[in-house]
C-alpha cells in the first residue's frame, strides 16, 4: 500500500509490467473501451441485482422501483414537454411550477447539488491517483464552517456574509483535505487510511461541538443537540419553490459552474496537466521534472474544497443549521463515490451520475416513498446496496472488455472492417 | 550484533545488556508513560515537577535515537514523551484526585482495554493473512459489520450463541469470497473492490435488520456468548477485576494469536503465504497455486472478522445497529499495518486502540457526557498518527495491492 | 550413455495474436551435454522453454521426456519430472532466507506439521558441498551477490532433483569473473549427469560452454551445429540471416569546452546503502562518454543524481561552471538544460495514456507559447508536435494518438525527439535501446552520433558492451559505485570486462 521494497537483482522493476495500474489509468481505459454504453450497462446491472435483493426478500421490484421513479421527480420533464407542447399549439397551458412532480424534482436536484460536488471532489482526486474516501469528513467540515460563519457578523450585509460563508467553508474543506494530502506528500501515508479516520474525528468533534452544552449548541434550545440556525442574511436565494419548506437555491448553479471549473482546471491549466501526469504515471512525471508531492497535496486540498463547498451549500440553501443526528447520518460523501467511478471521473459523467444517484436517494426517502410499498428505510438501504454494487463493478474491468470484445462482433463492426 | 558480545565506553558487555540505540529509544517510549503514570492512582503525584523530569529524559532518549538513526522508535519516544507532559499537566493541574480516581481504575481499564480490542484483534488477524498473501483488505469494516449482524440474528434464530458465531463466520466467508472473486479472479482494483464491499455490507445488514426487526431493534434475551470465570481468582486484587472474568471470546482470541503466529511463521502453509504475497511468480514457478493460497487468506479474513463483528453483538453490546462497526474495521487494517504484519504486533497495536477507547468511555461520566463524546475521536485520532508516523518506514508484503496475472 | 537423447521437442508451434512465437521447432537434449539455445530478443528462445517446463502450452507439437511422451500443465508438474529452469529474473523472494526460498513448496516438516528448518540448512549444505556452491543457508537473499541469487536458483533445482536444467540468459547479471565461475559449475553439473538447455544471445560464450548450439531465427529454427568447426561470424550469419554489422560508422571527436562536471559524488539507493562512491569525470562538448558496468553497480543512483532526483551525500554537480548539485529535476531540465533520456521508456520516459503532444509538452508546459500564467493552449502544443514527428519520423499516429499505442521504436524516438528539441547542452542516455528492434537501434545511434556533431556531450549508459565500444568516445567503467577505469574504444571486451570486476585498477592511473 505504501511504497514498495528494494528490489532485488535481476527481478523485474517496480512500475514495469505487472505494475498497479492507477484508479485514473483503469478509467481512462474505461472511457476509450466503453464510451457510454459501459456506465449505463453497469446501473442497469446494478438496479437489477437490486431488484433481486428486493424480490428475496418478499417484496414486488417492479412496484418498488415505479414508487422510487415517482419520487424523483423526473417525470416532471414530461409535464414540461407537455407544456410546451401546449403553449407552440396556442392551446391553454398552465406552467407546472408546483405540480408534485415540481416539488418532487426540486428535492432531487437541491441533493444533486451536493452530489455533483462530493462527486468531483473523489474524481479530481482520482485524476490525481488519489482515492478520496474522505469527502463525507470535508463535507462536514464544510458544514460545520459554513454554520460557524452564517452565524456570525449579525450586521454584514447579504451578498458580502454568503460570499464569505460559502467561500470559507469550502476552504475549510479544503484544509480537511490536505491535512490528508499532506501526509501523503511528506511521509508517504496511504490516503484511504488517512482520510477515513478524517471522517470520524470530524464527526466526533462536530458531535461535541453541537452537542448539549456543545460551543456551537444553540442556546435557545437548551435540550436539542443542535446548532443555531444561520442569519437571514447568509442563506441563499431560492429561484423555485416555497422558500419556507425546502426549494430550490441557487446554489444548483453554482455546482453546475464547478462543473465547468472542473473540466477547464483539468484539461485547460497546467495545474491541470501535471495533476493528469502524476495520475497516470507518477514516475515518468517525477522524470519530467514535476513535483509528485505537490501535486498529491493540491490534488487532495482541490478535492476537499469542492466536498466542502457541498457541505456549505447544504447548509447555506436548506438546511440552516446542523443537528447531532444528521452528522453520523449523512452519507453525501459517500455517494460521491459511486458518482466518481460511475461517471468514470469526468465533468459530464459526473452530472449525470449525480442526477441519477440524487433521484434514488430522494426517490427512497421517507417523504417521497410510499410506506404501503416499500418501506423507506428498507429503500434507503436498498440504496445504499445499489451504490455497492455500481462501485463493485466499476472496479472491475470485466464488463468493459466484455462490452469491448462484443462490439467486435457486431455485424456493422465487421463489415465496416472489411470495407476498410 | 551477530557475535556474542558488544562494547560500551571500553568494557565488553554480553549482547542481551548491551545499550544500543534501539533499545535507548524504547526506553525512552516507556520513560514517557510512566511520567504520565506518574500523575495517574495509584500514585497520584500532585506536583507536576518529578512526571515532567521524567518525560524530559524520555525526549532525550528519544533524541539520542533518532540521532543513531533508529528513527522510527526515537520518534516514538518524542511522541511518548509529549504525552507524558501533557498528560501529567492535564492530570495535575486540571483534574480532581477524585476525578482521576473515577477515571483510572486499572483493573476495569484493562478488562475494558481487552474487551475493545478484542473485535481488533480477530480482524487484524484476519486483515493479517490477507495482506500477507498481496491482497489488500479494505474490507474488513464491511465483513466485520456482515459477522455483527448475522451474529446476532443467528443467536437470535437459533438460540444459541454458538449458532450465532457459526452463521456469522459464513456470512463473512461469503462475503469475503465475493470480494475475492472480485479482486483475484477479475483483478479489480483491491481498494475500489473492499469500498464497495463495505457500501454493499452497510446496505444488506441495514436492510435485512429493518426487514427482520423493524424499528424495535433485536430485542432483549438474546444468547449471549458466556464470560470465562477463572475459579478462585476473582476476588484477588486487580487480576480478579481485570481478567478474571473475560468473555470466552477474548481468550479465544489469545489462542488465536499464538496459532496465526505459528502458522505463518512456523508451518509450510504459512511460508507459501508469505512467498505468494512477496513474489507471486516466483511462488508460482515452485508450484504454489497463488489463487488458491489468495482465495484461502482472504476467505479465512472474511471470517475472523466476522466473528470480531459477532463477538462485539453478541459478546458485547448484546444487540445490533445499523453500522455499528463505526470504523473499527479500518482501524483493524492500521494495527496490522502498525504491528508490522505481525500478528503480536497487531496485537499490541489493538490494545493501544482498545485503552484509547475504554478511557474515552470512562472519561464520559467524570467529565461531562460532552466530553465524553469528544473523546471518542481519541481513537482515530490515535490511529492517524500511528499510520502517518510509520507508513513509508514499515515494508508491506512486496506484492500487496498488485492483481496476479497467470499466464 | 553420452548419446542417449534425454529429451526431445517435435514441431513445437505457439501462437500469440499476431505473431507465431515458435514455428514447428524440432529441439534434441542429450545427456549430460550442454546445448545451447541461440537468437536474437524476440527470436522465441524463452517461449519455447515456457512451453517445456510447463508455464505455456503449445498450440502443436510433441514433447518426449526419456522417451516417453510429456505435456506440463503446470511449473510443479514439469519440476516434479525432473526438469529445473533458471529464470532470468529471479524467481527469489528478497526478504527470505536462502533455506526458505529453495525449501518452498517441498517444506521437510517436523511431526508433519512444523516446518523443519534444521533438516532444511543441512541439506542445503550437502547440496552446495556436491555442487561447489559455496551458500550460506540463513542469509536472506536481498543481502547477497547477483552471482550467489543465481547459484541459489540453480540449487533450488537440484534440491528438486532435477537432471534436465535450462538456463535462461544466465550471464546477462554477471560479471565476467561470476561468468567464469558459472561456467566451472555447469562443467560439475555436466559431470554429474545433469543436461544442460543454455538460452543465451551472446555468441562469444556459446562457443565456450557449448556442446552444441541451434539457432532460432523468428521462432524457427535454422540449424543445429556442433562446437567444433563453429564460428562467431557464421553463427551471427544464422541468427540474423545476413550480414551483421557490428560498429556504427563515426568520426573521430573534437571534444570542445568541459560541460558536464562531477566531482567525489557519493549517494545511497533506495535503501540507504551506498551506492555512488566517490566517482569523478566530466564531458566535454562534441564528445560521447560510455560508463560500462554491469547492472546495479551504481549507474541508475549516478544519473540520477546528475539529472537532479537523487540528492547526493557529497560531492558536486556542475554544468557549464555553475553548480547543480542539489538541484531539483526541474532546474536541472530548465535551467542547467541538460536532457535525459531515461532508462525505462514505460515507467520513466513516457506517459502511455497521454497524448503525443502531451508527451512532448512534457518539459515545456509550463512555459511559452505552450502555457501562459498557467493557462495551457492545446492548439499550440499540437502544432509543435506535429512538427516534431515529422522532424523525426515518429510513426504510429498523430499528435492526438496515445502514445501507449506507438510501437517501442516509435515510442523511444518520441523521447529522443522531446529531449533533442530542447537543445540542450548535456545529454543522458541511459540504456536508450533497450527492447527495441534492429531499426530503431540504428536510429537512436545515428542521432547520437549526429547530436555528438552538434557539439552537444553525451553520457552513455549501457549495459551492452557493443554498444559501448561502438558509439563511446571515452569509456569509463564503474563497479560497486566507483570508476575503475578509463578506455579508449579500441580497448577489447576482455579488458573492459575485467575492469568490471574491480580488476585492473592500474588503468585508472594510466588515463
Amino acid at each position: 500500500m505504501s511504497t514498495g521494497p528494494p528490489v532485488a537483482a535481476g527481478a523485474p522493476a517496480p512500475g514495469g509490467p505487472g505494475a498497479v495500474p492507477s484508479v485514473a489509468r483503469r478509467l481512462a481505459l474505461y472511457q476509450r473501451a466503453g464510451g457510454i454504453v459501459t456506465p449505463l450497462l453497469t446501473a442497469m446491472f446494478a438496479f437489477m441485482m437490486g431488484g433481486v435483493v428486493v424480490l428475496a426478500t418478499g417484496h414486488n421490484p417492479i412496484a418498488t422501483y415505479r414508487a422510487i421513479f415517482k419520487g424523483t421527480g423526473l417525470t416532471w420533464f414530461g409535464e414540461f414537454a407537455e407544456w410546451l407542447f401546449r403553449l407552440a399549439t396556442f392551446q391553454s397551458h398552465v406552467f407546472p411550477g408546483d405540480t408534485d412532480a415540481a416539488l418532487n424534482l426540486q428535492q432531487t436536484l437541491i441533493v444533486m447539488t451536493p452530489l455533483m460536488l462530493t462527486g468531483l471532489a473523489v474524481a479530481f482526486a482520482f485524476r490525481c491517483g488519489l482515492f478520496n474516501i474522505g469527502a463525507q469528513g470535508q463535507y462536514l467540515v464544510g458544514q460545520m464552517a459554513a454554520v460557524g460563519f452564517g452565524t456570525l457578523w449579525a450586521g454584514l450585509g447579504g451578498t458580502l456574509h454568503l460570499f464569505l460563508a460559502v467561500t470559507l467553508a469550502a476552504l475549510a474543506g479544503a484544509l480537511w483535505g490536505g491535512i490528508a494530502g499532506f501526509l501523503k506528500a511528506t511521509v508517504g501515508a496511504h490516503e484511504v487510511i488517512t482520510t477515513i479516520m478524517l471522517n470520524w474525528i470530524a464527526i466526533w468533534v462536530a458531535a461535541y461541538l453541537v452537542g448539549l452544552g456543545g460551543p456551537m449548541q444553540d442556546p435557545s434550545q437548551a435540550f436539542f443537540p443542535i446548532s443555531s440556525t444561520i442569519h437571514e442574511a447568509a442563506k441563499l436565494p431560492v429561484f423555485w419553490g416555497d422558500a419556507e419548506l425546502q426549494g430550490l437555491h441557487v446554489g444548483l448553479f453554482i455546482a453546475f459552474a464547478m462543473l465547468v471549473v472542473y473540466w477547464t482546471t483539468l484539461n485547460r491549466t497546467t495545474l491541470g496537466y501535471e495533476v493528469r501526469a502524476v495520475g497516470f504515471n507518477p514516475e515518468a512525471a517525477r522524470y519530467g521534472g514535476i513535483s509528485v508531492r505537490r501535486n498529491y497535496f493540491l490534488a487532495m486540498a482541490i478535492s476537499g474544497f469542492f466536498a466542502g463547498l457541498a457541505g456549505a451549500l447544504d447548509i447555506l440553501g436548506w438546511q440552516f443549521h446542523i443537528a447531532q443526528a444528521d452528522i453520523e447520518a449523512s452519507t453525501i460523501g459517500f455517494i460521491g463515490i459511486a458518482v466518481a467511478l460511475l461517471g468514470r471521473n469526468t465533468a459530464v459523467g459526473v452530472f449525470f451520475a449525480s442526477l441519477v444517484f440524487a433521484g434514488l436517494y430522494v426517490g427512497t426517502s421517507t417523504r417521497q416513498l410510499d410506506p404501503s410499498v416499500f418501506d423507506p428505510e428498507l429503500a434507503s438501504n436498498l440504496t445504499l446496496i445499489i451504490q455497492g454494487l455500481v462501485v463493485l463493478f466499476v472496479g472491475a474491468d470485466l464488463l468493459i472488455l466484455y462490452v469491448w470484445s462484443a462490439r467486435r462482433k457486431l455485424p456493422w463492426v465487421r463489415g465496416k472492417a472489411a470495407q476498410a | 550484533m551477530s557475535s556474542g558480545t558488544a562494547a560500551v565506553g571500553g568494557r565488553d558487555l554480553p549482547a542481551w545488556l548491551a545499550v544500543t540505540p534501539r533499545r535507548v529509544g524504547i526506553a525512552g517510549i516507556a520513560l514517557g508513560a510512566a511520567a504520565f503514570w506518574l500523575a495517574l492512582p495509584p500514585l497520584l503525584t500532585r506536583t507536576v515537577i518529578w512526571p515532567i523530569i521524567v518525560a524530559v529524559l524520555a525526549l532525550a532518549a528519544g533524541a539520542f535515537a533518532i540521532r543513531a538513526g533508529e528513527r522510527r522508535v526515537g520518534w516514538g519516544a518524542v511522541a511518548s514523551g509529549l504525552v507524558g507532559i501533557v498528560g501529567a499537566v492535564w492530570a495535575t493541574q486540571w483534574s480532581s484526585t477524585s476525578d482521576l480516581e473515577e477515571v483510572f481504575v486499572w483493573s476495569a481499564l484493562l478488562a475494558a482495554t481487552l474487551r475493545f480490542a478484542t473485535p481488533l484483534t480477530f480482524a487484524a488477524i484476519g486483515g493479517m493473512f490477507s495482506e500477507r498473501s498481496g491482497v489488500t483488505n479494505i474490507a474488513l469494516e464491511g465483513k466485520m459489520l456482515a459477522g455483527a449482524f448475522f451474529g446476532i440474528w443467528g443467536a437470535d434464530r437459533y438460540g444459541s450463541w454458538e449458532a450465532g458465531l457459526g452463521i456469522a463466520m459464513l456470512a463473512g466467508g461469503l462475503l469475503a469470497l465475493l470480494h475475492a472473486f472480485f479482486a483475484i479472479h477479475l483483478r479489480a482494483d483491491q481498494i475500489v473492490g473492499g469500498t464497495a464491499i463495505n457500501f454493499l455490507a452497510l446496505g444488506l445488514t441495514g436492510y435485512l435488520f429493518i426487514d427482520q426487526y423493524g424499528s424495535e431493534g433485536t430485542g432483549a434475551n438474546i444468547s449471549q456468548i458466556p464470560d470465562v470465570h477463572l475459579p478462585g481468582l476473582e476476588d484477588v486484587y486487580f487480576i480478579g477485576p481485570s481478567i478474571g472474568q473475560l468473555n470466552l471470546l477474548i481468550w479465544l482470541s489469545f489462542a488465536l494469536l499464538i496459532a496465526s503466529y505459528l502458522v505463518m511463521f512456523r508451518m509450510p502453509l504459512g511460508l507459501r503465504i508469505r512467498s505468494v504475497g512477496e513474489h507471486p511468480r516466483a511462488a508460482d514457478t515452485v508450484g504454489i497455486s497463488v489463487y488458491g493460497i489468495r482465495y484461502f487468506a482472504v476467505t479465512l479474513s472474511g471470517v475472523l472478522a466476522a466473528l470480531g463483528g459477532a463477538y462485539l453483538s453478541i459478546g458485547l453490546v448484546h444487540s445490533f445497529n445499523e453500522g455499528m462497526t463505526k470504523g473499527r474495521g479500518f482501524i483493524a487494517l492500521a494495527a496490522v499495518i502498525f504491528g508490522n504484519w505481525r500478528p503480536f504486533g497487531a496485537f499490541g497495536a489493538a490494545l493501544l486502540f482498545g485503552f484509547s477507547s475504554a478511557l474515552a468511555l470512562r472519561l464520559g461520566p467524570a467529565y461531562g457526557t460532552n466530553y465524553g463524546t469528544l473523546f471518542q475521536a481519541l481513537p482515530y485520532l490515535l490511529t492517524l498518527i500511528a499510520v502517518a508516523g510509520v507508513i513509508g518506514r514499515s515494508i508491506p508484503p512486496a506484492a500487496i495491492g498488485r492483481p496476479y496475472r497467470k499466464q | 550413455m553420452a548419446d542417449e537423447v534425454v529429451l526431445e521437442l517435435r514441431g513445437i508451434t505457439k501462437r500469440f495474436p499476431g505473431i507465431v512465437a515458435n514455428d514447428h521447432v524440432d529441439f534434441e537434449l542429450r545427456r549430460g551435454e550442454v546445448h545451447a539455445l541461440l537468437g536474437e530478443n524476440g527470436a522465441g528462445k524463452s517461449t519455447l522453454m515456457n512451453i517445456l517446463y510447463g508455464l505455456y502450452s503449445a498450440d502443436e507439437g510433441e514433447i518426449l521426456l526419456r522417451g516417453k511422451p510429456v505435456g506440463f500443465g503446470s511449473a510443479r508438474e514439469a519440476i516434479r519430472s525432473g526438469i529445473g529452469m533458471v529464470h532470468q529474473h529471479f524467481m527469489l523472494i528478497p526478504v527470505m532466507s536462502v533455506a526458505e526460498n529453495i525449501i518452498l513448496a517441498t517444506e521437510p516438516t517436523q511431526a508433519g506439521v512444523f516446518l523443519d528448518y534444521g533438516a532444511a540448512a543441512k541439506r542445503v549444505e550437502e547440496l552446495s558441498r556436491a555442487f561447489g556452491l559455496a551458500l550460506d543457508p540463513d542469509e536472506k537473499i536481498q543481502n547477497i551477490t547477483v552471482g550467489q541469487q543465481q547459484r541459489v536458483e540453480i540449487l533450488k533445482a537440484l534440491y528438486r532433483n532435477a537432471d534436465v536444467l535450462i538456463l535462461d540468459e544466465p550471464t546477462a547479471v554477471l560479471t565476467p569473473q561470476e561468468a567464469g565461475e558459472l561456467f566451472e559449475i555447469i562443467r560439475t553439473l555436466q559431470r554429474e549427469g545433469t543436461s544442460i538447455i543454455f538460452i543465451t544471445h551472446k555468441l562469444n560464450e556459446v562457443l565456450d560452454i557449448a556442446d552444441r548450439i541451434s539457432v532460432l531465427r523468428r521462432g524457427k529454427k535454422v540449424g543445429t551445429v556442433p562446437r567444433e568447426g563453429a564460428t562467431e561470424a557464421g553463427l551471427a550469419r544464422l541468427m540474423v540471416g545476413r550480414e551483421v554489422l557490428f560498429r556504427v560508422e563515426k568520426t573521430p571527436s573534437t571534444p570542445g569546452e568541459t560541460l558536464l562536471q562531477v566531482a567525489n559524488l557519493s549517494a545511497v539507493d533506495d535503501r540507504g546503502l551506498g551506492a555512488v562512491n566517490g566517482i569523478s569525470f566530466e564531458v566535454r562538448a562534441g564528445e560521447i562518454v560510455g560508463i560500462a558496468g554491469v547492472d546495479n553497480n551504481g549507474q541508475s543512483e549516478l544519473i540520477d543524481v546528475i539529472a537532479g532526483l537523487r540528492r547526493p551525500a557529497e560531492g558536486r554537480v556542475t554544468v557549464g561552471g555553475k553548480d547543480y548539485t542539489r538541484s531539483s529535476a526541474r532546474a536541472m531540465i530548465d535551467d542547467a538544460r541538460v536532457g535525459h533520456i531515461p532508462e525505462d521508456r514505460h515507467l520513466r520516459g513516457l506517459i502511455l495514456d497521454f497524448s503525443l503532444a502531451e508527451n512532448f509538452a512534457l518539459h515545456d508546459y509550463r512555459k511559452e507559447p505552450d502555457s501562459k500564467l498557467g493557462w495551457l493552449f492545446p492548439r499550440r502544443l499540437i502544432a509543435k508536435a506535429r512538427r516534431l514527428i515529422e522532424e523525426f519520423d515518429v510513426r504510429g499516429g498523430g499528435p492526438a494518438t496515445r502514445a501507449g499505442s506507438l510501437s517501442g521504436g516509435n515510442q523511444q524516438k518520441l523521447v529522443v525527439a522531446r529531449e533533442v528539441e530542447r537543445d540542450p547542452r548535456v545529454l543522458i542516455a541511459a540504456q536508450p535501446t533497450r527492447g527495441l528492434d534492429v531499426g530503431a537501434i540504428e536510429f537512436v545511434h545515428r542521432r547520437l552520433i549526429a547530436e555528438r556533431d552538434e557539439g552537444r556531450g553525451i553520457l552513455l549508459v549501457s549495459l551492452e558492451l557493443e554498444e559501448i565500444l561502438s558509439l563511446s568516445d571515452r569509456i569509463l567503467v564503474i563497479y560497486e559505485g566507483r570508476i575503475v577505469g578509463e578506455f579508449s574504444p579500441e580497448a577489447t571486451e576482455e579488458e573492459l570486462g575485467l575492469a568490471m570486476t574491480g580488476g585492473g585498477r592500474e588503468a585508472v592511473a594510466a588515463a
